[in-house]
């Protein structure tokens, strides 16, 4: 009985390659993952586009990115040749160009663009203000986070358009209920976000500051602070378009320039072009601070560069 | 006349214990207010200008131990003391290195270097001056202006070293420093350590799993069994200060290492 397990059996023996004219895979029924014939190459070869989380080449990233762009002109054209008259009228391109053009001209657009760009840098800078005390507080101190961790929970529940009605009653029309507003729809974010950025400063980042003789006070400003500001610079970027949407809802209800009265102004008229304009200068605004940010984030914490 | 305890008071050939733990407990409480002991009753001596290892598996409490000399943890009972004084919180005086790299990302070698220097309030010129020096021994001043992510395992371990050392600290405690480094990598970074050793005359508490490790590098070895982590043995290394890797062709050495790693295996089967 030695020997018989290297015998080979008849009929189950070696098999043979040939003659089944089974694919190269899963020819043996019993094992049907097992590779059995010879195809000259091994594994998988992937296309270039869609390989999971890969590079791809530069020049299919360009050329994609400009059909991405072009695509959405295509569409708007479309729609405009679609829908040229009647109720839903969607103007073309060149009809939204020319309205922007006349309300730059007006000058018109400096005073609005102006006015909502105030209301958003103060409101904003309020709000990230609060933030990133509050947030690196929250993210550092276990007390400071079990004191607020209940009251913001329960807050940011309410949607902040809610507040509008109530802002514009108690504030008056004037600036200081849109500043309110941007803060009441974006602080809670700022905060929340800003304290899961400190959260994640390692700790042994902390614990190895403190066997180097620092004090609290010096692990704070000079470990957490620093490892953080990368992080809080995205969170402002990220939470940056709630401040716009925050600043629309309040210049739609009560104001007497910016970019959201204009738009109100022109829905009157039924100037679907003007409308068409601003809210591609929203978008302008958007791509622009968007790209800001990420410099500034570069040129302050180039050692974060992912 | 009485055996001499094996972790009794040094014998007479040993400098004056510099830090000295005394009967050490550590409790972990669990979920559902259960408490696991991770160190029990430990008893350990470091002399001026030792290297001291302890030696054992994994979970062991290792770790837990060097973080209540650091003064990152307070021990459930017992005393931890330098030089007479009880320790109650992290300071200076025991600079330690990590398992992982711990060095600040934005800041150069040079800088990471000095962030202990900054904290004692050291003029920015003697800062330059003593940064420089350390650079030297570590062997990284042509990589001074560069940032941690620009380096090496092996040379950021190095910058971990000489951060813990700049501010002159009266012990080194150093947490499995190169374990995440390759077999090579080590090596070098083991007779690194000698050197610097041989340099500062540091006292060094150097906690590794790696048996050939601690009989390279230290004086002394404790051998730390699991769950609880306790002292098994204490052993002292016969090689004098000025060993270099040629110790591990020692005959001596090879026992060494077949007798701690019978202690361990015998620890595991348990
Ligand atoms: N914060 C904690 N809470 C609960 N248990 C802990 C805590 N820290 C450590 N322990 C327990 O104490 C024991 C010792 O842990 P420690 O990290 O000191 O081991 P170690 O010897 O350093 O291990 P390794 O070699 O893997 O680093 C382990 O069993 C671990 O589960
Ligand atoms: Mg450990």
């Amino acid at each position: 009985m030695t020997d018989t397990s290297l015998q080979p059996v008849p009929g189950s023996g070696p098999r043979t390659r040939s003659g089944t004219g089974a694919s190269n895979l899963g020819d043996d029924p019993a094992a049907p993952w097992r590779r059995t014939a010879k195809s000259g190459s091994r594994g998988r070869k992937q296309g270039v586009l869609f390989r999971l989380r890969d590079e791809i080449p530069l020049r299919h990233r360009i050329l994609l990115a400009v059909i991405g762009v072009a695509s959405i002109f295509v569409f708007w054209l479309l729609a405009a040749t679609l829908w040229s008259s009647g109720n839903v009228l969607v103007p073309t391109p060149l009809a939204a160009w020319k309205a922007f053009i006349d309300y730059w001209q007006s000058g018109e657009l400096s005073t609005d663009l102006w006015a909502s760009l105030v209301r958003v840098a103060e409101g904003y800078a309020l709000s990230m203000a609060v933030g990133i005390v509050l947030g690196v507080a929250i993210g550092s101190f276990r007390s400071v986070e079990a004191f607020w961790e209940s009251p913001i929970g329960f807050l940011r529940y309410i949607p902040a358009t809610a507040l509008t009605p109530l802002f514009l009653l108690w504030l008056g029309i004037d600036e200081t209920p849109k500043i309110a507003l941007i803060i009441a729809g974006t602080v809670f974010y700022n905060i929340l976000m800003i304290a899961d950025v400190t959260r994640a400063v390692p700790r042994e980042l902390i614990t190895a500051s403190y066997t180097l003789g620092a004090s609290r006070l010096r692990v704070l400003t000079r470990v957490i602070l620093p490892h953080s500001l990368p992080g809080i610079i995205d969170v402002g970027r990220i939470n940056l378009a709630a401040a716009w949407l925050m600043l629309v809802v309040a210049e739609l209800l009560a104001a007497q320039n910016g970019l959201g009265y204009r738009l109100v102004q022109l829905q009157r008229f039924h100037q679907v072009d003007g409308m068409f304009a601003i809210l591609l200068i929203f978008a302008v605004i958007g791509i622009c601070s968007d790209l800001a940010l990420r410099g500034l984030r570069t040129l302050v914490a180039p050692w974060a560069r992912p | 006349m009485t055996e001499p305890a094996v972790t009794g008071t040094g014998t007479g050939t040993r400098a004056a214990p510099k830090l000295v733990l005394d009967n050490v407990v550590k409790d972990f409480s669990t979920r559902r207010r259960k408490t696991v002991r991770a160190i029990d009753g430990i008893d350990i001596e470091v002399g001026d200008g030792e290297i001291v290892c302890l030696v054992g598996a994994s979970g062991c409490g290792k770790s837990t131990l060097l973080n209540i000399v650091a003064g990152l943890e307070q021990p459930t009972s017992g005393r931890v003391t330098i030089d007479g004084e009880t320790i109650v919180g992290p300071g200076p005086d025991r600079g330690m290195v990590f398992q992982s790299y711990s060095l600040y990302p934005w800041r150069t070698v040079s800088e990471n270097v000095a962030f202990g220097l900054e904290c004692i309030g050291m003029p920015r010129k003697d800062r330059a001056e003593r940064v420089q020096e350390l650079l030297g021994i570590i062997g990284l001043a042509r990589f001074a202006d560069n940032h941690p992510k620009e380096l090496s395992g092996g040379m950021r371990q190095r910058v971990a070293i000489a951060r813990a050392l700049a501010p002159e600290p009266d012990i080194l405690l150093l947490d499995e420093p190169f374990g995440a480094l390759d077999a090579q990598t080590r090596r070098a970074m083991q007779e690194f350590l000698l050197l610097v050793w041989q340099r500062t005359r540091a006292t060094i508490l150097f906690v590794t799993h790696d048996i050939e490790e601690a009989i390279l590098l230290a004086t002394r070895i404790y051998v730390l069994s699991s769950h609880p982590g306790r002292i098994v043995e204490e052993i002292t290394v016969p090689f004098g200060a000025n060993r270099g890797p040629s110790v591990l062709r020692d005959p001596r050495f090879l026992d060494l290492r077949d007798e701690i790693q019978e202690l361990l295996t015998t620890q595991v089967e348990r």
